[in-house]
């Protein structure tokens, strides 16, 4: 059971911490020749960038007073070479940057999207399919410019850092340290300010999610909405939602916005008290400064703060990536509860035996739905499973599948344990049609050959008659090339299960379970279907949940199950004649219509 | 109404915030260039000139100017930025208003993730562009106009061959533009590609687990994953050709200084004080120029963006209500079909439908998979409109009502049962969300759902998945139909919304049903025969047409469609009578 809605913030299990950025560096680490290529350039880039000014200043203080205009000329020719050297740079570090950014979140996202293909189930159900979404989309984006640009630019400042430090030193130590004291100061502030960003961040990419879950939802379920008149009020919902993200995103970028003006202040502040202790030094006389080291001094000033200008805005953009990182780094240590052992085997061909030894099963909850179920099936019959809503019958079908993992006991197929065997191999040998019968956006085609990717054409047709789903197909305006998208809007509730009984069965599945698979389709289609399905399910074993009787009544046995356990088993006479609960729910179904028996008796 | 103007209407909205903030933008410009010059006295007057004196005034002035422009930058980013969220608000709000009103056509045409890219990717370049590129490209536009000013009252000839540079720019400009756009346009179509195929992956998941089907998705995930990381590259190999371009511009200056300046200078048409001065300039003009390149970036994909937006916001839906509907509290229950086509592009669906319904009655509908059924509803409820023909509800045709007196009168359980995640109060409480918890337990008990509801570990509150995930389908339809008898209808609609029910527990809810609302029309769609055979009358659908109608007595002595199916039913029936005789025969035998 699902344990998030659409305007319930999601709770954060593990807390980030700076570990987790050397994870994220493992995504960047096959990049590492083009980072390392990317910031030589730059450094090189920036290093050419400085001679221009020099150049001008030859040209100012030499070949101007000399009036030499063939050197200026040559000068101009030399700084047109640089120019187009830095721009060459320029050009390959986008090339490389854009390269780099987008092939780790092309990673990432792919690492995510194969976890997310492992998970059960159940990770699915407990939450709304809009917030998975968001991440493994959304999310993911947001990172590439950090991933790329970001790193770049902040390894290539703090080199630049590093290099105008060294420079600041070898003027002058005293009034370095000077410098440097505005540092402490703005880590003080920065981690002040941190918890509220952090925070103020998380809040805000959870109150996107949220969003997204509810724009996921509103579009999925605007038919019902429509009926229902209630676009005001989801109107007013997502205005509610919209709202929030926009008050969280307010009340946390203001933090980030702060954050350059701290620098710039702390750095006009130190450059106060150099230019005041400097002049004071100057005033005393003594040896510490010269007017010449303080006016050179003065001029490192500025470029010593620009770059920590600039890290404190990766800074900034790390902490807004840290909130969706989480969240991602989450959804890929989320355990896949159901997946191969090890050392687990193919599954050989089945012939179609199954025995349930002992199950137990409960799902996360703790509430025990199977206790001690234990039954075979003989390969190539038919089992139909009845008994009361909640009693668990679409549980033991799905057990088979192995879509949840049974707590104690023995699943056994051709008396091979089900857990022994790659779960994959598996199920591909099943065939399994579901009470809702999901239409991918895609041709009528595309939607049946899911089951068999191999399928031809004729094939595809073939399985489409033997559900009586070819004619009505046919009657559509481009036959099995009609377009249908995910709502599956086109089509009535009963064609689409005809499609994906079609789909199932060009699976050629040994084992074949239908889960109130035939419920929506009329009473003509199904005997029809019938006809066909008698020859298809030989050598098949099947399971079928339904309630019509007439398609329980042929079933080679049918399993009553009540609170989790099978309480009759038996075929239709048998348990007829045994007059149990079987024979109660039959004769129930029908007693009502006792009233107009005369007018049946008429014909 | 162009994507950009529309655009404007909202932002319009914010024009104070915005003019005040571009205010802000020029004084700070102004105070950004005060600090070189404050901090150039120092070095020249202070520590070189001695005036020792001047330094406490000076450096208050520099910090004072910091933290004014500090502030100042600050309020006027907070001011972009509360425009940016207004403006995004309200986009979202039109956007999602009108998706509200697009029609069920509407719909069959548009995959989710495309539609929700929309409200996200799209959403966020307009975002990007109001708190950010408006106020960014004001300010580089405003420091090279400055610096142009400048230069221009030091040496007009200098200036015009500065300026020899601009058609350049604007040539390299729209040339950029223009290749840049579709490559924008690409990268949006692949992140809207890549959210519908991430949607339908995470919708139908246990459809890709059931069939093992991983490897295929995955597969075919990372052609739309490589798909938008090449889109992204090649448009980078697109601006990749022209921002370097800028970059040679913007030193070009430097250059043009050089050799013009330095000519003049050696000419006598300029000091050296002068070149000096312009060369201090310099920056102002530079910069711009080198930022020129990404500001296009930045102003193509929100072009691109709002584009998308507006593509999609502009479609009007066919359903409309008339300039003055008719509005009433609720609708009477007398329904009348006349002369019903009903074609979906060139398919015909329905084909001349003829019935007419008394309040109170309860009309059957049954026919093959595929008849029309539900379309006959779906006309009823508005939600496509008839080709021909018309519909009337107490002779008013239905398209003369608002939709909100239609439908709000009408309940329909609809056969996919969807269902939110939510609580399941708050699924049956969906069309009357004021009611209360009596009402919504009552509807469940006539549905016959309290009592497995009660069971469940969080009974009302339990939070039910996306589409109902962890219920049954019975169950589904239950819910579904408390939540179509919360909202009261004076029409009720059960779109085989009983399929997945066992028979006797569909009897019970039958009856119940016709406890309340004595004067409720009643529309049953289904294929068992037990579900319709009490209606007043019986549709038989066929390919569109009503090919036989009558109370289930005269169908069965015209023993067409519905006699066979009723055989084929009554089969069954035989059995259990047999049974039945069987017991009482054994009851006398122990009496």
């Amino acid at each position: 059971m699902a344990r998030n809605k659409f305007d319930q913030d999601e709770s954060l299990e593990v807390k980030f911490d700076l570990n987790q950025v050397k994870r994220l560096l493992k995504y960047v680490r096959p990049y590492r020749q083009k980072m390392i290529l990317t910031i030589a350039l730059m450094l090189l880039s920036s290093a050419l960038g400085m001679l221009i000014p020099l150049f001008l200043k030859q040209v100012m203080d030499v070949y101007i007073p000399e009036k030499n205009m063939k050197a200026i000329i040559g000068m101009a020719v030399l700084t047109f070479l640089v120019i187009l050297a830095v721009s060459i740079i320029l050009r390959i570090k986008i090339t490389l940057t854009s390269r780099i950014g987008q092939g780790v979140i092309h990673s990432l996202r792919r690492e995510l999207f194969d976890h997310l293909q492992e998970l059960p189930f159940s990770y699915y159900d407990s939450r709304p399919h809009g917030k998975i979404q968001v991440r493994l989309v959304n999310y993911v984006n947001n990172l590439s410019d950090l991933l790329s640009n970001g790193i770049v630019n902040t390894i290539t400042d703090l080199c630049s850092l590093v290099f105008i430090l060294f420079f600041m030193l070898a003027l002058n130590v005293q009034l370095t340290l000077l410098c440097m004291c505005g540092i402490p100061i703005l880590a003080v502030l920065i981690a002040f300010v941190k918890k509220h960003q952090r925070r103020g961040w998380q809040i805000s990419s959870n109150k996107q999610s949220n969003l997204n879950a509810y724009i996921a939802e509103s579009i999925n379920g605007i038919r019902v909405t429509q009926a229902f008149v209630r676009e005001e009020r989801n109107t007013e919902i997502f205005n509610r939602l919209s709202g929030e993200y926009r008050k969280a995103w307010m009340s946390v970028i203001k933090y980030n916005f702060m954050l350059s003006p701290v620098v710039d202040i702390i750095s006009v502040i130190t450059m106060a008290l150099i230019y005041y202790i400097g002049v004071e030094w100057l005033k005393v006389g003594n040896d510490v400064v010269t007017v010449g080291t303080l006016v050179a001094f003065s001029s490192y000033i500025g470029r010593f703060w620009q770059p920590i200008n600039t890290l404190a805005s990766f800074y900034n953009s790390l902490l807004t990536a840290i909130s969706y990182l989480e969240r991602i780094f989450e959804t890929i240590d989320e355990p896949i509860s159901v997946k191969d052992l090890p050392g687990a085997t193919e599954m050989p061909p089945i012939k179609g035996d199954v025995e349930f030894k002992d199950v137990d099963f409960s799902y996360d909850d703790g509430v025990k739905i199977l206790n001690h179920v234990n039954f075979k099936a003989k390969a190539g019959d038919t089992y139909a499973i009845v008994g009361p809503t909640g009693a668990g019958k679409s549980t033991i079908v799905n057990l088979i599948s192995r879509f949840y993992n049974i707590d104690s006991g023995q699943l056994l197929i051709d008396g091979i344990d089900i857990n022994s065997v790659t779960i994959k191999s598996l199920r591909k040998q099943m065939g399994v049609m579901m009470q809702d019968s999901f239409i991918f956006s895609g041709t009528i085609m595309d939607n049946i050959r899911y089951g068999n990717m191999e399928a031809t054409d004729e094939e595809v047709i073939r399985a489409a008659k033997t559900v009586c789903a070819h004619d009505f197909i046919m009657e559509m305006d481009h036959g099995y090339q009609t377009e249908v998208n995910e709502r599956g809007s086109r089509l009535s509730a009963g064609q689409r299960q005809l499609i994906s009984f079609a789909r199932a069965l060009l699976a050629d599945p040994k084992i074949l379970i239908l889960d109130e698979a035939t419920s929506s389709i009329d009473t003509e289609t199904e005997i029809l279907l019938q006809e066909g399905l008698a020859r298809l399910l030989k050598g098949r074993t099947s399971f079928i949940i339904a309630h019509r009787l007439s398609t329980i009544k042929n079933a080679d046995c049918i399993l009553y199950i009540d609170r989790g356990n099978i309480v009759e088993k038996g075929n239709h006479d048998e348990l007829m004649a045994k007059k149990g609960e079987y024979y109660k729910l039959y004769m129930s179904q029908y007693s009502f219509l006792e009233k107009t028996p005369e007018m049946v008796g008429q014909n | 109404m162009t994507p950009i103007r529309w655009f404007m209407s909202y932002l319009k909205k914010y024009r104070w915030y915005m003019i005040s903030g571009l205010c802000l933008v020029v004084v700070t410009t102004m105070l950004a260039l005060i600090n070189p010059y404050i901090s150039g006295q120092i070095v020249d007057d202070v520590i070189q000139g001695g005036a020792f004196d001047l330094l406490p005034k000076l450096i208050l002035v520099l910090i004072g100017v910091t933290v004014l422009r500090s502030a100042l930058r600050f309020t006027f980013l907070m001011f972009f930025e509360t425009s940016s969220q207004g403006v995004l608000y309200s986009l979202r709000e039109a956007v999602y208003k009108k998706f509200m009103k697009e029609d069920f056509d509407f719909y069959n045409h548009h995959r989710t993730g495309d539609l929700m890219s929309r409200q996200t990717g799209d959403m966020d370049a307009v975002r990007h562009f109001v708190s950010h590129v408006i106020y960014f490209s004001f300010e580089n536009v405003l420091l090279f106009l400055f610096a142009l000013v400048m230069i221009f009252t030091v040496n007009m000839k200098l200036a015009i061959c500065m300026l020899v540079v601009l058609p350049f720019t604007a040539f390299i400009t729209y040339r950029q533009s223009k290749e840049i756009k579709p490559a924008f346009g690409r990268i949006r179509q692949c992140f809207s590609s890549l959210n519908a195929f991430a949607q339908e992956n995470i919708s139908g998941n246990r459809v890709v687990k059931a069939f093992a089907k991983e490897d295929f998705e995955t597969e075919k995930f990372n052609k739309e994953n490589d798909a938008y990381r090449d889109a992204q590259i090649s448009s980078s190999n697109i601006w990749r050709r022209y921002i370097p371009i800028f970059e040679i511009f913007s030193n070009l200056l430097t250059v043009v200084l050089m050799v013009v300046g330095g000519y003049m200078v050696i000419q006598g048409e300029m000091t050296i004080g002068q070149f000096v001065t312009v060369n201090g300039y310099l920056w102002m003009l530079n910069n711009p120029v080198r930022q020129f390149g990404w500001i296009i970036n930045d102003i193509q994909n929100f072009v691109t963006s709002i584009e998308k937006i507006y593509s999609t916001y502009k479609i009007e839906p066919d359903i409309k209500e008339l300039e003055v509907p008719l509005h009433s509290e609720r609708v009477s229950g007398k329904i009348k079909f006349e002369n019903v086509d009903y074609y979906s592009y060139d398919d015909v669906i329905l084909r001349d439908i003829n019935f007419e319904v008394e309040p109170g009655q309860t009309v059957g509908i049954i026919g093959a998979t595929g008849s029309g059924k539900s379309t006959l509803m779906n006309l009823l409820c508005r939600f496509y409109d008839v080709t021909d023909g018309r519909i009337t509800i107490g002779r008013v045709n239905v398209k003369n009502f608002d939709l909100h007196s239609l439908r709000g009168s009408i309940g329909i359980a609809m056969q996919d049962v969807f269902l939110f995640s939510d609580t399941i109060e708050g699924n049956i409480a969906y069309g009357n969300p004021e009611c209360s918890f009596e009402e919504v337990e009552k509807a469940a008990k006539i549905a016959n759902a309290d009592d497995f509801i009660r069971k469940m570990p969080e009974g009302y509150d339990t939070i039910v998945g996306e589409r109902g995930v962890g219920l049954s389908g019975g169950q589904r339809q239950r819910i579904s139909l408390a939540r179509a008898l919360v909202k009261n209808p004076s029409i009720l609609i059960l779109d085989d919304t009983t399929s997945a029910i066992d028979m006797e527990t569909e009897f019970q809810i039958q009856n119940e049903l016709k406890t309340v609302g004595k004067d409720r029309t009643v529309f049953i769609i289904a294929h068992r025969i037990s579900s319709i055979m009490d209606a007043d009358q019986i549709l038989v659908l066929d390919n569109g047409r009503i090919v036989e109608r009558g109370t289930h007595e005269s169908l069965l002595e015209q023993k067409g469609y519905y006699y066979t199916v009723f055989n084929h039913q009554y089969g069954e029936f035989d059995e259990f009578r047999a049974h039945r005789m069987e017991e009482r025969g054994d009851q006398n035998g122990t009496k």
